[in-house]
């Protein structure tokens, strides 16, 4: 087991850096290379990093197939109105999941493939289970979920065609300090537009138990979907009572208002984030340990009282942290 | 210069925010809520008023597995909101949540009683609840008389596949008194060992008849 090649796509961002590090204090991990459009995020001792555009298709194959990896995990994923808007978030989602998971297919020493995925696909239909488990229907009722299922449908033909085992995890949003995110954003404004009819409860998860999901899911070279989510659960309404915002209720035409002056005010609200807030989304993480030996560190609110406990701004003086 | 920061007036609006909420803060104090969306602080508010409607009797509680998860068929009538007035009561006398299936899908009714403990009456739903050891009613088809209604078999599947018992659970209610009474049967076994889906259409059978069977021991008309 030891000396494993580990590929990490999505390496530049807060989730693929804080599991490159954590790869890095792996035993079993041999040599370890990342790709991604942006810089890490984080400083990495052993991990090779290159810094390629999803559309230079070629470059990648040339990287990936030269480092002929034993496991790749694939978190190249752009979240609408994360980092990119919703166009640029499916073009480079796609583009890189085609190169890269294209490209680890190539590979002949490649055993595992751990990729990136969320409880979006499940969707929020009238009648859609409020806790679907691992076994349930895909049926995706927004973008988001849509490009994720696209991704879990690639890296199964692909598992399929070439032998591979394939973990897909299916992480509930990810919310942690630094985690670009339209929901942690949108929480952390001083008025908080909530559904006054609904306010449905939703459940998050901290970024350090998604990466150790993913540490464990490369080690155990995990076969199959499993959820990830952080137990417990919190409505809009309650996450802003607990970061002391002004809850705003919404009923129904003035949620048009509300979105375009929250993107105004740097947090744009995407449709599968508006949905969970009408409609709720949970997941069961009965699997979870189970499957990955993992429990997550941080329950639902916890996770959401820590996005509150974030500095706005750190600034240092001769080495010393003071906040603003 | 590239960029100028803007500040939103977060201060402010949390002053605002205080002053705005201070004289309702003890109603919308911030109610957690569970797994399944039940929210306990509300449930606890709103008790007081439910007992004002419902003045329950409940027998039968030792039936009750103190810990593990149960499925539990009671009959029901319209407009009675039996399996709602029996999750609320249980839940107090045995003091642990009881979830009842068969909420609407659509707000406001749905999400309110999703609070209140109701979840989807879709078999994968009441088996999640059940795999992590919850107390799930299911309610018969309404039936206008003093009978118990056919019980969905699939809505019974679910504790068969995964074992945990299923207690039939007789409920009687009036529209215009207050006095209701819950009575809690002992947990069924299947009288024929079967592999395939028989085995809960069997059980769903059996338990009607058990329902109707603490129906009549209650007395009266």
């Amino acid at each position: 087991m030891a000396g494993r090649r580990v590929l990490v796509s999505g390496m530049g961002g807060e989730l693929g850096s804080l599991t490159a590090s954590l790869l890095e204090e792996e035993s079993w991990v041999g040599s370890l290379m990342g790709i991604d459009v942006d810089p890490p995020r984080r400083r990495l001792r052993r991990a090779q990093f290159h810094l390629i555009d999803p559309k230079n298709r070629p470059r990648i194959v040339d990287e990936v197939t030269k480092f002929n990896p034993h496991v790749m995990i694939h978190l190249a994923v752009w979240e609408p109105d994360a980092r990119a808007g919703h166009a640029i978030a499916r073009r480079f989602t796609h583009d890189a999941t085609t190169a890269i998971v294209g490209a680890a297919a190539e590979c002949p020493a490649m055993e595992a493939l751990v990729i990136r995925s969320g409880i979006e696909v499940y969707g929020r239909h009238h009648h859609a289970p409020t806790r679907p488990s691992e076994t349930a229907r895909l049926d995706p009722s927004s973008e988001y979920g849509e490009m994720l299922a696209d991704i879990e449908e690639t890296a199964r033909a692909v598992g399929n065609r070439v032998k591979l085992s394939v973990a897909k995890l299916r992480l509930a949003t990810v919310l942690g300090p630094h985690v670009p995110s339209p929901l942690g954003r949108l929480l952390r404004m001083p008025f908080v537009p909530f559904s006054a009819l609904a306010d449905s409860p939703f459940a998050v998860v901290q970024d350090r138990d998604a990466a150790r999901a993913f540490v464990a899911a490369a080690a155990r070279q995990y076969d199959g979907p499993v959820n990830v989510v952080a137990p417990g659960a919190i409505t809009t309404y309650q996450a802003a009572r607990r970061g002391r915002r002004l809850p705003v209720p919404l009923i129904g035409p003035e949620w048009v208002i509300a979105r375009r002056l929250a993107h105004l005010a740097g947090a744009p609200v995407p449709d599968h984030v508006l949905e969970m807030m009408h409609r709720g989304r949970l997941a069961d993480d009965l699997l979870l340990p189970e499957a990955l030996g993992v429990v997550p560190e941080r329950s639902t609110p916890e996770v959401v009282d820590r996005l509150y406990a974030w500095e706005s701004v750190v600034r240092l003086v001769n080495g010393e942290r003071s906040v603003a | 210069m590239v960029a100028q920061v803007v500040r939103l007036p977060q201060r402010a609006a949390e002053a605002a925010a205080a002053v705005v909420t201070r004289p309702v803060r003890p109603l919308i104090a911030p109610f957690m809520v569970d797994d399944w969306g039940r929210d306990q602080r509300l449930i606890d508010l709103l008790g007081p008023l439910a007992r004002l409607r419902w003045n329950v009797a409940v027998g039968g509680l030792h039936h009750l597995p103190a810990r593990k998860g149960a499925l539990l068929l009671v009959n029901d009538r319209p407009t009675s909101f039996s399996p709602l007035m029996a999750s609320l009561a249980l839940s107090r006398a045995a003091e642990r949540p009881v979830r009842f299936a068969g909420r609407p899908d659509i707000a406001p009714g749905g999400p309110l009683l999703r609070r209140l403990g109701g979840i989807l009456a879709r078999p994968d739903e009441v088996r999640g609840a059940l795999a992590h050891g919850e107390l799930v009613i299911v309610s018969a088809a309404e039936d206008h008389t003093r009978h118990a209604g056919p019980l969905d078999h699939r809505l019974v599947q679910p504790a068969v596949l995964q074992g945990v018992p299923i207690l039939p659970v007789a409920t009687l209610t009036s529209r215009l008194r207050r006095y209701a009474r819950v009575e809690i049967g002992p947990p069924m076994r299947p009288t024929t060992k079967r592999q395939g889906p028989l085995a809960e259409v069997e059980l769903a059978d059996a338990a009607q008849r058990h329902i109707q069977r603490l129906l009549d021991s209650f007395g009266g008309f």
